[in-house]
């Protein structure tokens, strides 16, 4: 006997859910309906449901016949559309999406008629827009998103502003000082990024480190993923304790993400820090801009753990500043208050003579401290080439659109005679005209989805093409809501620009004429507006192709630069060496000497030497100095020279030549008298016809007189485009400093004595690490890396924009001819030759190219004008790149008219006129 | 005036009196043999359409309180929609009697 009350409880469930799933499915209609109809619409969807029950069907078997009714009147009722009614022919009023729905229908029908139509316009446009979307998300990404971090529009970067540096360095006691002017600051902190060196470990290996201070992790707002973080007083001078903080990244590869890690010690530049805590990283590193401030870093190590002689409070200015306003607190009011900052403290440190022995820094010329938005540091840098870049796809699409707006205005005219007939007729012209709005709208939707693709695979490429460090393209890119944002509004620009034109066109025809014309043919109306559209075409084209010719020249302008000195055959490594175990200048001597010995010896190498800085590594410093014998000068306003730090065999490895005096000697050592080289620059500027040898200076860094020995050759140091600067050479063995680069040069290729000379150096010390192992050359066009990147994407985009515009140009050319066929006809068969015929096409294409080309030099130049911050020795009207795109675009134009025109030389006019 | 057969079916069975959504439902398959069996959403959706062309309105009367639901609207015909009953029968009484005289129906 069945039980009864366990089979009604079943029920009253089953009931229960069929109500929820009616009210479900009930919410899927409009609320417009579902208040007209009323509640009584739930009960029949659940008694139906459970009418379905008692007569044996399935919960599920019930309710997906619930669901199948719903997905059946649901959408529809959703779109307006009355059903499958038939439309009455005198109904008013008829919903507008119908209308849509129908033209949607139409336009599909005929793409499907057309495919070839189809495909061209959906690949010109998509094309297009995928390169927008891509220029667009880079440029989303990099200049427009604020940096991830809370109150992002408040982080400042603090810099020391000197006529060398434009974004130079703060000293320990200019921090103090911002740090406690609480009016314009909220916090602020200090940063370094400096290579440490990991030992008691197998190999001695290289971390890179950031020296911060306490404060730091504030103006960031970072916190601790798991331990903690350290402390302003464990960072500060006198205070600070032996301790670490892990990277995400670090913990995760050195530890094995292993929770035992916190409290572990690590061997860091010969001290033992104890791990405290890791950093929680507080987005993807990978989808931002690198800001240095977390990008690449491996360890976090309080401020005062960095290594200098005398200390951080001594070392004058050594640090990079970072910090967050005050809420209100302007970027321009913190920077004059910063400034007040600086001189107050100058002031008082001349007050004590003491106080500059130690910081030289007051004696800097013109120094001042400046406050810049931290976004606008890290990526202002690359606006200009991202903004020109995003200008040519913007050009690139314009001529897309152009391409697919003169197609469907050629179809447009084909039914010329089928819309006048219509109208004559009585039919409204805006039909046709809405119909070809809506297929350029759909034309713009299916190009816009297609482009998303296009985007993706294009910044995939991007990617590939490995973007240089110095463009700060994040590592991944998402399509987030902005950027489809983006890509909605461009698809409704080009749906407006496609279908304009023809709409317009089309919705005016001059009845009378096209019905006099009759049937026979139709008449060529629209002739101007494809010449329009063919000189538009050309002008952006060349106006590409010119700033693209421009970038070109300036790359190859940048590597004919003469560098001064020769990269080939020469191999370079970084290290610096712990503090701890070089504690005296002798100590450090002894190391250079017997390692450039070992060097020396390995097989392979013909000369090698150190300094301090390698040419175009990024690294350097300047000077200021007065010579002895001349009025003194104001020391706040000392002539300033870069400073390279040399060992003895420098020029010859180099090949700089020495052109008077002398090359360091191994004599020029910790107890000789100090001498320096300088260049030829150097010598003219600062002794003008006088001989420069022998003569003296001093520098507020050292102490004592420095002889000039020698004069070498001028080259370049940071950068192949700068102007050449005075250099002074210093004696390496006089100033031993920890950190150095080795430079070698190599009787083969430069990197094939890389373990060698690995081995030679730890032959001296065994835990000593070195980096940066790479040869000369590499370092001199990694320099050049971000122009050739620039050049090559504009070179892509010009090159697309010609092909888009040669099939244009071919396009709007071979329709006119077509058009033109019976003309031709008549004239070849009343005795024209068709060698005529030919001209007067090519003929007229030229017209028009010349004219496309003369408005294209003009965008160019305002384009080029734009470009200035990227182009080095070419002026943005240069001529030469303007003849070459000029003369480039009239070939194409040339090529892409001549296939047509000669198709009408050769029409046969008995074919043309029996067309009829 | 065109007509949907679903539209035609509700126009029956309130031909004699008027009856909430479910009991057309009912009377329709009932009428049918549980031939047609109306789905919720097409009759609510027709039920919509026919409200707006005025051929159906909402009864203000409602029946006797214990048999009431008050969530439940009773539709009545107008005479704009007995209009369009009468006229869909009278064509297929039409169409019915051209398919006698073809022999598609033995005569009654």
């Amino acid at each position: 006997m069945p039980d009864y009350s366990e089979l009604s409880r079943r029920r009253g469930r089953a009931a229960k859910a069929d109500r929820q799933f009616a009210w479900l499915l009930v919410g899927l209609y409009p609320p417009r309906f579902r208040g007209d109809v009323g509640l009584a619409f739930v009960d029949a969807l659940e008694d139906r449901m459970r009418a379905r029950r008692d007569a044996g069907a399935s919960a599920l078997r019930a309710r997906l016949a619930a669901l199948a009714d719903t997905l059946r009147n649901a959408p529809a009722e959703w779109i307006g559309s009355r059903g499958d009614r038939p439309a009455e022919p005198r109904q008013k009023g008829r919903p507008v999406i119908d209308k849509v729905m129908q033209d949607v229908r139409y336009a599909l029908r005929l793409w499907r008629r057309r495919p070839g139509f189809a495909l061209v316009a959906i690949v010109t446009l998509a094309l297009g827009i995928g390169a927008n979307t891509a220029m667009f998300t880079i440029v989303n990404a990099v200049l427009l998103r604020p940096l991830q971090y809370p109150h992002a529009d408040r982080l400042v970067s603090i810099w020391g502003r000197t006529n060398a540096y434009p974004r130079g360095l703060l000293a320990y006691d200019e921090y103090e000082a911002i740090r406690a002017q609480t009016g314009t600051f909220e916090a602020a902190g200090l940063w370094f990024p400096q290579s440490v060196n990991l030992t008691g470990v197998d190999e001695p290996q290289r971390l890179v480190g950031s020296f911060v201070s306490g404060s730091f992790f504030d103006v960031l707002g970072l916190t601790a993923e798991r331990g903690r973080l350290f402390t302003e007083d464990e960072s500060a001078p006198g205070t600070v304790k032996p301790v670490v903080v892990l990277a995400h990244q670090t913990w995760q590869r050195r530890f094995n993400a292993d929770p035992a890690a916190i409290g572990a010690t690590m061997n860091l530049n010969g001290t033992a820090l104890t791990i405290v805590g890791v950093l929680a990283t507080p987005f993807d590193p990978d989808t931002v801009p690198a800001d240095g401030y977390l990008s690449g870093i491996d360890v976090f190590i309080p401020a005062a753990q960095f290594p200098m002689p005398h200390g951080l409070r001594g070392a004058g200015p050594i640090m990079l500043g970072v910090g967050r306003l005050q809420p209100g607190i302007t970027v321009a009011r913190a920077s004059a208050d910063v400034e007040v900052l600086r001189h107050r403290i100058a002031t008082e440190a001349a007050a004590q003579p003491q106080a500059i022995q130690t910081s030289g820094f007051v004696a800097q010329g013109g120094r001042t401290l400046t406050v810049e938005s931290a976004q606008e540091g890290i990526v202002g840098s690359s606006r200009p080439a991202l903004l020109l870049l995003f200008a040519a796809v913007g050009v690139v699409l314009l001529i897309a659109c152009v391409n697919v707006s003169q197609l469907l205005l050629a179809r447009a005219v084909d039914r010329e005679k089928e819309i006048a007939l219509r109208a004559a007729l009585g039919a409204s012209r805006t039909v046709v005209a809405r119909q070809l709005t809506i297929e350029a709208a759909l034309l713009a939707v299916v190009s816009a989805a297609a482009g998303l693709f296009v985007g993706r695979a294009a910044l995939a490429s991007l990617a590939w093409l490995r973007p240089p460090a110095s463009v700060p393209i994040p590592a991944s890119l998402g399509l987030d809501g902005t950027v489809l944002a983006f890509s909605g509004l461009v698809a409704i620009v080009v749906a407006t620009l496609c279908g304009l034109a023809p709409a317009v066109k089309v919705a005016r025809p001059d009845l009378g004429h096209v019905l006099q014309a009759g049937f026979r043919r139709a008449s060529a109306p629209g002739r101007r507006t494809r010449d329009v559209f063919m000189v538009v075409e050309m002008a952006l084209s060349v106006a590409l192709v010119a700033v693209a010719a421009l970038l070109i020249q300036s790359v190859v302008a940048v590597q004919r630069v003469p560098l001064g000195f020769d990269p080939s055959n020469v191999f370079t490594l970084q290290f610096r060496l712990p503090q701890s175990k070089y504690p005296t200048p002798p100590d450090i001597a002894r190391f250079f000497k017997t390692t450039i010995e070992r060097v020396r010896a390995v097989p392979g190498v013909e000369s090698a030497a150190l300094v301090r800085a390698v040419p175009l590594s990024g690294n350097g410093g300047t000077i200021g100095y007065t010579i002895i014998g001349k009025p003194p000068v104001d020391p706040k306003s000392l002539p300033q020279s870069y400073l390279h730090l040399v060992t003895p065999d420098y020029f010859r490895t180099m090949r700089i030549p020495v052109i008077k005096g002398r090359d360091f000697t191994d004599r020029d050592d910790l107890q000789s008298p100090l001498v320096a080289v300088i260049n030829e620059t150097f010598a003219r500027k600062a002794f003008p016809g006088a001989d420069a040898l022998g003569q003296r200076i001093t520098t507020p860094q050292t102490q004592g007189p420095i002889t000039i020995v020698g004069i070498v050759g001028d080259s370049k140091h940071y950068a192949a485009t700068e102007p050449q600067a005075p250099q002074l050479y210093a004696a390496h063995y006089q100033v031993p400093l920890i950190f150095s680069s080795l430079v070698a040069r190599t009787r083969g290729p430069a990197m094939s004595v890389t373990q060698d000379v690995r081995k030679a150096i730890w032959s001296v010390d065994k835990d000593q690490p070195v980096w940066s192992v790479v040869s000369l050359e590499d370092i001199v066009s990694r320099t050049q890396g971000q122009s050739r990147f620039l050049a090559m994407l504009l070179a892509v985009f010009a090159a697309v924009a010609l092909v888009l515009a040669g099939v244009g140009i071919y396009g709007v050319t071979s329709y006119g001819v077509a058009q033109r066929t019976h003309e031709i006809g008549i004239r070849l068969a009343l005795g024209a030759s068709g060698e005529r015929v030919l001209r007067e096409v090519v003929g007229r294409g030229a017209k028009l190219a010349l004219a496309g080309a003369a408005i294209g030099v003009a965008v160019a130049v305002a384009m080029a004008r734009f470009a200035s911050a990227v182009l080095f020795a070419v002026r943005p009207t240069d001529p030469i790149a303007l003849a070459a795109a000029v003369a480039t675009l009239m070939i194409v134009s040339l090529a892409a008219c001549y296939i047509p025109a000669r198709r009408a030389a050769r029409v046969d006019p008995v074919v043309a006129l029996a067309e009829e | 005036m065109t007509i949907r057969s679903v539209e035609f079916h509700i126009l029956l069975a309130l031909a004699q009196e008027e009856k909430h959504g479910y009991a057309i439902l009912q009377e329709v398959a009932a009428v049918t043999d549980d031939e047609i069996q109306l789905e919720p959403g097409t009759l609510y959706r027709a039920l919509h359409r026919m409200l707006k062309d005025g051929w159906v309105v909402e009864s203000a009367r409602r029946p006797a309180a214990d048999l009431d639901d008050e969530r439940r609207r009773y539709y009545r015909l107008t005479p704009a929609g007995r209009k369009v009953a009468v006229g869909e029968a009278e064509r297929l009484e039409r169409l019915v009697t051209v398919a006698r005289a073809h022999r598609l129906l033995s005569r009654a």
